[in-house]
């Protein structure tokens, strides 16, 4: 079944996912059904609120002194890297072509 | 002969009484003992572990810490330096952080010592830890059921005494959830009382880092090792720590509890119920003042977690690009494709899940109808619990509406997702709330009680914890875990 809300090809290109037409078969009613539940809160009557989109949480959150501090260096920033190229990170061709 | 308290552990290596390594080497023989049945754990850092107790031994400064010699299990979200952590991803199986987390320094600087990374539903997202790319974790008391999640694994751990202290982290109830399946204290503290340096970002504007104990005094002294303002986490309080251990055996100076008026209660299960009701009575006679609270958010706050966390999930997941760190599909050889085959392969079914719906929530045309809404419900949450708040110290619920259920039982994503019925509102409203065990169920699974109270008033809950503790007189049940 696909799904009637969620255009599911439009949201996994946003995603940077790719599903099989399997997983989307499985996924699509799943969605709807939440996406239907999360709706409730329509019920309940918003207008005098405003958008929050941290706790509030009541205190001060003084700025650190504008001081120099040490960083990773670059052997650390590459440890984990899949792949790379002397002091970068490599990624394979940036530039639409073949695959 | 190892007590059973961390207070007690603690006192008895600084004094000398015990050394770090006997205390770390009967735990890792705890965990081989264990572990093969419940899977608490994903890494077990035996040689670590050993090598900072025999630093401790020899006279490390930490030795004096209020954590002298304590093994502490952490969960696999938070970073260790040089200590893989997983997130129980494949996307990051192999990544070996280059930092260390704010309260895993913080540990270590009070003389803890890291034994493990514990299990958890794939980056937090679940509430079994079902979920995880690795294994699924047991549940002690009875090893068909699930430990609860998402810190499953640090329940189950600390639990089954294979570690005294565990670190969770509840975006949703991870801690207080896992906490009461497993029959241990669990907080969730006040958002920015700990730093989130160092946790994997699921929500940010919900984590928060948390202690699972089997104590409420061990609950207070865990805390007070990692709470505190970190330069490197903005949003966390410049408020003072305060002495917790002390703090918690001085007498409430006032009992106004507020129960939530309405169904809440209706259609749970009636063990948990009667466990719920019979703390009530117990507080009524200690003159407990009671008020039944309005909270007509209460029941929409689900569906705007289920928003709300996705939403952020789906930008901090952004980062998981086969890039810089973590799996990379190494098959294709053009970018745009690497990111798609990367995470594709990489995140597991609920974790895709959530990304799409997170996605599909802050996507163009839609963000208004839903992300913009659930952020307004949120407000409207925090404003109910500000007003209820003024009006009475803590707020009571069971923590979850049953007590643990049996692998597979869930199979149905939203069926899952309101197991955290009880818990999302306090996230959602950023105040603290504690899970402690209560009761046991006829088939012998743990029931938990939720204490809910005001921004940093950590040290009231701890109070009231303490207090019901001793009336429940819990500590015997866990002699029933071999």
């Amino acid at each position: 079944m696909a799904s009637k809300i969620i255009d599911l090809d439009h949201v996994c290109l946003l995603a940077a996912l790719r599903l099989t037409e399997k997983e989307k078969e499985e996924l699509a009613p799943q969605l709807e059904k939440i996406v239907e539940w999360v709706r409730q809160i329509a019920q309940v009557d918003l207008s005098p609120t405003e958008e929050a989109a941290y706790p509030a949480v009541d205190f001060p959150a003084p700025m650190r002194a504008d001081v120099v501090q040490s960083s990773f260096g670059v052997e650390e920033a590459l440890s984990n890297a899949p792949e790379r190229d002397k002091e970068f990170f490599k990624v394979p061709q940036v530039i639409e072509g073949k695959e | 002969m190892i007590p059973d308290s961390a207070v007690r552990l603690a006192h008895l290596i600084r004094t000398g009484e015990l050394r770090a390594q006997e205390v770390v080497e009967y735990f890792l023989h705890r965990i081989k003992e264990k572990d093969e049945q419940l899977r608490a754990f994903i890494t077990v850092c035996e040689k670590e572990a050993l090598a900072q107790a025999q630093a401790l031994d020899k006279g490390a400064p930490a030795r004096q810490g209020l954590l002298a010699g304590v093994p502490v299990a952490v969960k696999d979200n938070i970073v260790t330096r040089g200590i893989r952590t997983t997130c129980a991803s494949r996307i990051l199986e192999n990544f070996y952080p280059p930092y260390e987390a704010t309260v895993v320094e913080k540990l270590k600087r009070a003389g803890a010592i890291i034994i493990g990374k514990t299990n958890l539903d794939e980056f937090a997202m679940g509430s079994s830890t079902e979920n995880s790319a690795f294994f699924p974790t047991r549940n002690p008391w009875n090893l068909d059921c699930v430990p609860g999640g998402s810190s499953g694994g640090s329940a189950a751990a600390v639990a089954a005494r294979e570690v005294p202290l565990a670190l969770g982290s509840d975006t949703g109830g991870s801690v207080r959830q896992p906490a009461a399946f497993c029959g241990l204290v669990g907080l969730k503290p006040t958002y920015g009382r700990v730093s989130r340096y160092g946790l994997v970002a699921f929500a940010s504007s919900l984590d928060q880092i948390g202690p699972l104990t089997r104590s409420v005094e061990d609950c207070a002294l865990l805390t007070q090792v990692i709470a505190g303002q970190d330069h490197r986490d903005s949003t966390t309080a410049a408020q003072p720590v305060p002495d917790y251990l002390t703090e918690l055996a001085q007498p409430l100076t006032s009992l106004r509890i507020g129960l939530i008026s309405g169904e809440l209660l209706e259609g749970i299960d009636p063990e948990v119920r009667t466990a719920f009701e019979r703390i009530i009575n117990y507080l009524e006679k200690e003159g407990a003042q009671f008020e039944e609270i309005e909270f007509s958010s209460w029941k929409i706050a689900l569906p705007c977690y289920y928003v709300i966390a996705p939403s952020e999930a789906s930008s901090n997941l952004a980062r998981y690009d086969g890039v810089r760190y973590g799996f990379r599909d190494q098959k294709v050889n053009q970018l745009r494709a690497m990111y798609e085959k990367t995470r594709t392969k990489g995140f597991g079914p609920e974790v895709k899940r959530r990304i799409i719906l997170g996605t599909f929530a802050l996507s163009a045309g839609y963000y208004e109808a839903y992300y913009g809404q659930a952020t307004r419900a949120r407000h409207l949450i925090a404003r109910e619990f500000s007003s209820a708040l003024k009006k009475v110290d803590f707020i009571l619920t069971p923590t979850t509406p049953e007590p643990a259920f049996r692998f597979g039982a869930k199979a149905d994503p939203l069926a899952m997702y309101l197991s955290d019925i009880f818990t999302v509102t306090a996230n959602l409203a950023g105040v603290p709330a504690i899970s402690i065990p209560v009761g046991m169920t006829k088939e012998g699974l743990p029931i938990g009680l939720q204490i809910i109270g005001d921004f940093f008033q950590e040290s009231q809950l701890f109070r009231l914890a303490f207090l019901l503790e001793k009336k429940v007189e819990f500590r015997k049940e866990y002699n029933k875990i071999i």
